[in-house]
C-alpha cells in the first residue's frame, strides 16, 4: 500500500467509498454466478424455460447492477484522480516560477515541460486506477474464495493453494527480469538512443563523409537493439506467462476436480456450475493488476518528481511586508552586499566567495573575468534568480533580499541570448508594460532602432516572432531586449554578456542605443568585451568568486593587476 | 501511408500472420478450456459409469489450460519481434530521407525538437499494430468462428447472433470512432497550445519573474488546461458508458445463448451437456470483441504520426545533386579553389545567397571571410564544399565542379563547424570517427597536438571513457579541440572553419585558434568569422555584404584604406586600451 497516496486530500473517504462499492460488486459477481448456475442446471434438469425465466432475468439485473457499480467507482476515482493531478500541477507551476532559470537549467527545459504535461497526465492514471484496483484485489477474491468454501471445500483449497504459488512466482520472474535489465542497462542505453543521437549529429557525419555509410550502422545497432529487447522481453513475459498458465491450470484443476466428484455424487451439478463460473473471477481482479502495472510505476514516480520539485526549498521566503518604499532606487540610493556566498548547486564549491560590494545611485559598473569566475553569477544574484546562503544585504540601510518582487520589479534584466516569445513583436516589447500607450511604445522602438525591421514586415508590429512566428537574428533579438528595457524604464540594469555572441558589425551597431539606454540608470555590465570598459564609471574584477579588484580603467591599467594581464592577454595575436 | 507501411507490411507479412495465429489460438484456448470444462461437469453429471466415459474432457480441459498460456507467450514474443523488426526498417528509412538534406535540417526543422518528435512517431506506429491492428483482426476471426460454430447448430440462431454481435463489433467502435474523433482532434490542439504556451513560458521564466507578472501567466495556462480536461472528461465519460453498455450486451447475449439451447435441448436437437458448455464459453467469446471500440478509437492519433512522418519530401535535387566524376577517384595533395563568377539562391522567389563571387584559393592560402549573418559566408563555404550546386557561374576544385568530386570529397576538405556533435560512444571512436584506418597511437598523437591528452588521460577510463560520462566534462573550447583533433587525423588539404569560435570567450577563443592555426599549418583555410581579431595573420580578407564581396584585400591595406574596417578592428582591439598596454612595456 503507497503511504503517500492517502495524503492526497480526499483519498480516504474515496478509498473507503471505493471499499464499499467493491464489497457490493463482489456480492454481484457471487450472485450472478449462482443465477446462471440455477438457470443451466435447471434446464440441464430438463425444466421449461419458463420456469427458469425469473433467475435468468435476475441474473441479468445483477449481471447490469455490478457494471454499473463499476461505472460509479470509476468515476469517482476519475473525478479524484483529475481533481489531484491538476492541484499538483499548479502547485508545480507556481513553484517553478518562484524558483526561476537557474533551477530550470539545472533540470533542464524538456523535462520539466514533459513533467507538467505528460508527468501530471501520468501520475493521473496512476491516482485513477490504483485505488480500485487495491480494493478489488483485497475483497472480491476474498469473497468468492470464502463462498467457494462454503459450497465446496475442494475447489476453495484449489483456488486457495493458487494464489500464493502464482503471486510468488509472478514476484520471482519480475525480479529476474528487472535484474537483467539492470545488468545491460548501460548498454541498453546506448542502443535506445542511438538513433536520435545519429540525427542529431548528421551534419558531422555528413562533413566527414560517413553519412551514408552510417545506414548500415544504423541498422546494425537497430538489429542489436532488437535482439537485446527480445532477449529481455523473454524473460519479462514470463511474468505474465505464469500468471496465464497457474489460473489457467488452476480452473482446469477445479473443473476436472469437481468433474470427478459429480461422477461419484459427491456433489451436485449445481453448486459445480456456480465454482466453476466463480474460478476465472477469482483471478480476475489479480489478472487486471499486471495489466497496468507499469502504467502505474510510472505514474507514481511523476507524482513523486512533482511533490518533489513543490517541496524545494530554495528560496529567501522574506516577509512581503518589510519596508518596501526603501527598496525604491533613485540616484541618492545605495546598495551595500556584505559577505554574501552563493554556491553553484552540484559544484560543491562557491561561486561566490565572501563577496561584498558597494553600489551607489546611477553608477556604470562594469564586470570582467575569465569564464567561470563568477560573472554570470553575481548578476544572477543581484537579479534574484539565486540566493546567497550567508552574509546581508541592505539598500538604503534596510535589510533586503534580492528575491523581493519590489526589488525585482526595478531590474531590467538583458542577457546573451534574450528571449523572445512566441507572440506579435508588439506584444513582446510590452512585455514588461503591457498597459503601455501606443506613443512610448513607438518611441522605445525608434530607440532602440527597431524601426527598418518593423518597415520589412508585412505585419508591423502585430508580426508574430519567436518560435513558430518569423525569425530574427541575434542582434535583432537584443534590439527588442533593448526596446523593452527603453519602455519599462526601470532604474536598474543588469546585463549578461549582450553582445559577445554577435558578428563585430551588428555589435557595432547596437552599441550606440545600448549606451542610450544606460541613461539614468545603475548599469552593471558582466562582458568580455574590452571596448565596453571605456563607457564605464568602474570596473569590478571577478576571479574565483571575488572581486580583486576595482577601480576606473586608468588606475586598474595603472597598478598593472590582474586586469592589465587581462587586457595584455586578449590583445596579443593569436599566431 | 504506402511508403511507410506497404514496405513493412509486405515484406513481414509472415511473421504478422504467425504473431496473429499465436494469438488467435490463445483466445480459442481460453475459450476451449471453459467450452470443455461445462461439457465436462454436465457429462460427469450424467453420472457415467466409467470415468473413462469423461477422460476426453479432461484431457482437454488440461491442454486447453496449458496451451493457452503457451500460446499467449509465444504469441506475444512473435508480434513484438516483428513489429521490432518493422521499427529497425522505419528508422533506416527515416535516416535514409534525412541524410542527404543533412547540412540544411537545422534551418529545414527550424526546432530541434522535429528530430525526437519524428522518432516517436516510428515508435507510435508499433502501437497500430499491437493495439489497434492485432486485436482488431483477432476480433474478426472470433466472430466468424463463433457464428460458424453457431451454424453447425441452427443456420437461423446463427445468423441472428451474428447480427446482435454486430451491435459490438461494428456499432459500439463505429460511434466511438465518429463520436470521439472530434474531442480526440480537441484535445490534441490543446495539448500542443499548451505545450507551446509551457515551453514559451519557462524558456522566458527570467522575463516573467522579472515582470512581476508570473501569476497571470498561470492562470491563463490554467484556463486553457481546463479545457484539455473537460475535452477529457467527457471522452473518458463516454468510454465508461460505452464499456457499461458493452457489458449490459453481453449479458444479453448470454441470456439469449442460454434461453438458445435451452429450446434445442427440449427439441432434442442437441445434447443437454452443451448447455453449460455454451453459457460459460459465451462471456469469453463476446469479451474478446469489446475492445475492438478501444482498438478503432485510436486510428486519429496514428493517422497524425503517419502524416508527419509524409510531411518529410526528398530535398530538391536542385540543391544537392551530386554527379560523379570520372577524373577523381584518387586524394590529391594540393588543390586550387577556383570561384568563377558565382550566384546562388535557395528558392526562385529569393534574393541572391551568393551574388557574382569570384575567388581564387590556391593551395596553403589564409582566408578570412567576415560579414553579418545572413550575409552569404556559410553558403559560400557550402559551394565550396559541394554540398550545393551554384545557379550560375562554377566552383572549381583543380579543374573539377566541387559537387562532382563525389566520395572524394571528404577526404579533400574538412569542415570545422560550431557545436560539432559528439557521439554517445567512446572519446576514442568520437577522435577516429571517420577515419578507420587511424591506430591508438594515431588518435593520441591528435589528441596531444590539440592540448586535450592529458585532460582525456583524467578521464576514469582514459580514452575508452563514454562520451555520456565525459560530455558534460567538456567545454565549449574542449569540444571544438575534439572536433580539431578529428580533423587532424583525417588530414584534408582544406580545411574551412565555419565559425569554430561562436560563444567561446576571448580568451578561450584565442588559445583555440592558435592551436588551430598551429596545428593545421600548411592547409588551405578557410575561416568563416565574426570577430576581427586574427585576421591580420590572413594572406586575405573577404568582406561580404548581402551575397557578394563588398570589400577584399590584407588587413594592412584594408586598415589603411577602409574606415569601416577600421572602426571594426578597434571594436575588437581598443586603440586607447592597446596603447596603454603597449606604452610602458616599449618603456621598459
Amino acid at each position: 500500500m503507497d503511504r503517500e497516496l492517502l495524503s492526497y486530500k480526499g483519498a480516504k473517504l474515496l478509498f473507503a467509498i471505493t471499499a464499499l462499492l467493491t464489497f457490493f460488486q463482489g456480492l454481484c459477481v457471487i450472485l450472478q454466478a449462482i443465477f446462471l448456475g440455477r438457470v443451466v442446471a435447471g434446464l440441464f434438469s430438463g425444466k421449461q424455460i419458463a420456469s427458469v425465466s425469473s433467475d435468468l432475468l435476475l441474473f441479468f439485473v445483477v449481471l447490469v447492477f455490478r457494471h454499473f457499480l463499476s461505472l460509479v467507482i470509476k468515476k469517482a476515482c476519475f473525478r479524484f484522480a483529475d481533481r489531484t493531478s491538476s492541484e499538483l500541477r499548479k502547485s508545480f507551476l507556481t513553484k517553478l516560477f518562484e524558483l526561476g532559470p537557474k533551477s530550470i537549467r539545472k533540470e533542464g527545459t524538456g523535462a520539466l515541460v514533459s513533467l507538467s504535461l505528460e508527468g501530471v497526465l501520468q501520475a493521473k492514471k496512476y491516482l485513477e486506477l490504483f485505488i480500485p484496483k487495491m480494493a478489488a484485489n483485497a475483497i472480491v477474491p476474498v469473497l468468492i474464495l470464502l463462498f467457494v468454501f462454503w459450497t465446496d471445500k475442494m475447489s476453495g483449497i484449489i483456488l486457495l493453494l493458487t494464489m500464493p504459488v502464482l503471486i510468488i512466482f509472478m514476484i520471482l520472474l519480475g525480479l529476474a527480469a528487472q535484474k537483467k535489465m539492470d545488468d545491460r542497462w548501460a548498454s541498453y542505453r546506448v542502443l535506445s538512443n542511438h538513433f536520435i543521437d545519429s540525427l542529431r549529429g548528421l551534419p558531422t557525419l555528413y562533413y566527414l563523409g560517413i553519412s551514408r555509410l552510417h545506414k548500415k550502422t544504423i541498422n546494425r545497432v537497430s538489429e542489436k537493439y532488437r535482439s537485446m529487447t527480445m532477449g529481455t522481453l523473454r524473460l519479462a513475459f514470463l511474468s505474465s506467462f505464469a500468471l496465464d498458465f497457474f489460473t489457467m491450470l488452476s480452473i482446469a484443476f477445479v473443473a476436472v476436480a469437481l468433474g470427478i466428484r459429480l461422477i461419484d455424487g459427491h456433489i451436485l451439478l449445481e453448486p459445480a456450475l456456480i465454482v466453476l463460473i466463480l474460478a476465472p473471477e477469482y483471478f480476475l481482479p489479480v489478472r487486471e493488476l499486471g495489466q497496468d502495472y507499469h502504467a502505474t510505476l510510472d505514474g507514481k514516480e511523476a507524482a513523486r518528481k512533482l511533490r518533489a520539485y513543490t517541496n524545494n526549498t530554495n528560496v529567501d521566503s522574506l516577509s512581503a511586508d518589510a519596508a518596501q518604499q526603501h527598496l525604491q532606487w533613485s540616484e541618492h540610493a545605495v546598495l551595500d552586499v556584505k559577505a554574501c556566498s552563493v554556491t553553484h548547486e552540484g559544484a560543491g564549491r562557491r561561486t561566490l566567495n565572501n563577496l561584498s560590494l558597494h553600489l551607489s545611485g546611477f553608477e556604470k559598473v562594469g564586470i570582467i573575468g575569465a569564464s567561470g569566475a563568477g560573472k554570470s553569477t553575481l548578476i544572477d544574484f543581484i537579479g534574484g534568480f539565486i540566493k546567497a546562503e550567508s552574509g546581508t544585504i541592505k539598500i538604503n540601510d534596510h535589510d533586503t533580499s534580492f528575491s523581493m518582487n519590489e526589488w525585482r520589479q526595478q531590474v531590467t534584466y538583458i542577457p546573451q541570448h534574450p528571449y523572445l516569445f512566441s507572440a506579435s513583436l508588439r506584444e513582446n516589447i510590452a512585455f514588461y508594460k503591457p498597459d503601455a500607450t501606443e506613443q512610448q511604445l513607438l518611441q522605445a522602438v525608434q530607440a532602440a532602432g527597431l524601426e527598418p525591421l518593423i518597415r520589412r514586415f508585412p505585419g508591423g508590429l502585430e508580426e508574430r516572432i519567436g518560435s513558430g512566428g518569423r525569425q530574427l537574428s541575434g542582434g535583432q533579438e537584443q534590439r527588442v531586449a533593448l526596446a523593452r528595457g527603453f519602455l519599462c524604464d526601470r532604474p536598474i540594469l543588469l546585463l549578461d554578456e549582450p553582445t559577445a555572441h554577435l558578428d563585430i558589425e551588428t555589435e557595432y551597431e547596437l552599441k550606440e542605443p545600448m549606451i542610450h539606454l544606460f541613461q539614468n540608470k545603475l548599469v552593471l555590465l558582466a562582458t568580455h568585451r574590452l571596448h565596453w570598459m571605456e563607457q564605464m564609471d568602474r570596473i569590478l574584477v571577478i576571479r574565483d568568486g571575488q572581486i580583486v579588484e576595482t577601480g576606473t580603467q586608468d588606475e586598474l591599467i595603472q597598478t598593472q593587476g590582474v586586469y592589465h594581464e587581462m587586457v595584455r592577454s586578449q590583445l596579443e595575436g593569436i599566431l | 501511408m504506402n511508403e511507410w507501411l506497404v514496405p513493412s507490411i509486405k515484406k513481414h507479412w509472415r511473421g504478422f500472420s504467425l504473431a496473429a495465429f499465436l494469438s488467435l489460438m490463445a483466445i480459442l484456448c481460453a475459450s476451449g478450456l471453459l467450452f470443455t470444462s461445462g461439457y465436462l461437469i454436465s457429462k460427469a453429471a450424467l453420472r457415467p459409469e466409467n470415468i473413462l466415459m469423461i477422460y476426453v474432457p479432461i484431457v482437454g480441459v488440461r491442454t486447453f489450460g496449458t496451451f493457452r498460456a503457451v500460446f499467449n507467450y509465444v504469441g506475444r514474443l512473435a508480434s513484438h519481434n516483428t513489429i521490432l523488426k518493422v521499427l529497425s526498417e522505419m528508422r533506416a528509412h527515416l535516416y535514409e530521407k534525412l541524410e542527404p538534406a543533412a547540412l540544411f535540417i537545422r534551418s529545414k526543422y527550424k526546432t530541434g525538437n522535429i528530430l525526437s518528435v519524428l522518432s516517436e512517431d516510428i515508435e507510435h506506429l508499433q502501437d497500430l499494430f499491437l493495439r489497434t491492428v492485432l486485436p482488431g483482426g483477432i476480433a474478426l476471426v472470433i466472430y466468424a468462428l463463433w457464428v460458424a460454430m453457431l451454424g453447425l447448430f441452427s443456420p437461423s440462431f446463427a445468423l441472428g447472433m451474428a447480427l446482435y454481435l454486430l451491435l459490438l463489433l461494428a456499432a459500439l467502435p463505429f460511434i466511438s470512432l465518429i463520436w470521439m474523433r472530434k474531442f480526440h482532434r480537441r484535445i490534441s490542439k490543446s495539448r500542443h497550445q499548451l505545450y507551446e504556451q509551457l515551453t514559451d513560458a519557462i524558456l522566458g521564466s527570467a522575463d516573467w519573474m522579472m515582470s512581476g507578472r508570473q501569476e497571470q501567466f498561470i492562470v491563463s495556462y490554467e484556463k486553457l488546461e481546463k479545457e484539455s480536461r473537460l475535452a477529457e472528461y467527457t471522452l473518458d465519460n463516454f468510454r465508461k458508458w460505452r464499456d457499461f453498455a458493452a457489458q449490459a450486451l453481453i449479458g444479453i447475449c448470454v441470456v439469449i445463448t442460454v434461453i438458445w439451447s435451452g429450446h434445442m435441448v427440449q427439441a432434442d436437437s442437441m445434447d443437454r451437456t452443451l448447455i453449460a458448455a455454451f453459457a460459460l464459453v459465451i462471456f469469453t467469446i463476446s469479451e474478446s470483441l469489446v475492445p475492438l471500440s478501444e482498438a478503432i478509437e485510436r486510428l486519429p492519433q496514428y493517422k497524425q504520426s503517419l502524416n508527419r512522418l509524409e510531411e518529410i519530401k526528398n530535398v530538391e535535387d536542385k540543391l544537392t545533386k551530386q554527379v560523379m566524376s570520372k577524373n577523381w577517384d584518387q586524394p590529391a595533395e594540393w588543390i586550387n579553389i577556383e570561384v568563377n563568377h558565382v550566384f546562388f539562391k535557395f528558392a526562385e522567389t529569393e534574393d541572391w545567397s551568393v551574388n557574382d563571387v569570384s575567388l581564387s584559393v590556391p593551395q596553403g592560402a589564409k582566408m578570412a571571410v567576415i560579414g553579418r549573418s545572413g550575409a552569404g559566408k556559410s553558403t559560400l563555404a557550402h559551394l565550396i564544399y559541394g554540398a550545393l550546386v551554384p545557379s550560375e557561374g562554377s566552383v572549381t576544385l583543380n579543374g573539377t565542379p566541387a559537387h562532382m568530386i563525389g566520395e572524394m570529397r571528404s577526404k579533400q576538405i574538412s569542415v570545422l563547424s560550431q557545436n560539432p556533435h559528439l557521439f554517445d560512444t567512446s572519446v576514442l571512436n568520437n577522435l577516429a570517427l571517420g577515419s578507420p584506418q587511424a591506430t591508438i597511437d594515431d588518435v593520441v598523437r591528435a589528441a596531444k597536438l590539440v592540448g586535450l591528452h592529458q585532460l582525456i588521460e583524467k578521464l576514469p577510463e582514459g580514452y575508452h571513457t563514454q562520451m555520456h560520462e565525459a560530455g558534460s566534462i567538456f567545454s565549449g573550447g574542449e569540444r571544438e579541440r575534439l572536433a580539431l583533433a578529428r580533423i587532424l587525423l583525417r588530414n584534408a588539404p582544406v580545411v574551412i572553419l565555419d565559425e569554430p569560435t561562436v560563444g567561446l570567450d576571448p580568451i578561450t577563443e584565442r588559445t583555440l585558434l592558435k592551436t588551430i592555426f598551429k596545428t593545421l599549418e600548411g592547409k588551405t583555410l578557410i575561416w568563416i568569422t565574426h570577430h576581427l581579431t586574427g585576421t591580420e595573420k590572413m594572406d586575405q580578407v573577404l568582406f561580404m555584404e548581402n551575397g557578394s564581396i563588398h570589400l577584399k584585400g590584407q588587413h594592412a591595406q584594408l586598415m589603411r584604406e577602409s574606415d569601416r574596417y577600421r572602426s571594426l578592428y578597434e571594436l575588437d582591439v581598443p586603440k586607447h586600451l592597446r596603447q596603454a598596454i603597449e606604452e610602458p612595456s616599449s618603456r621598459e
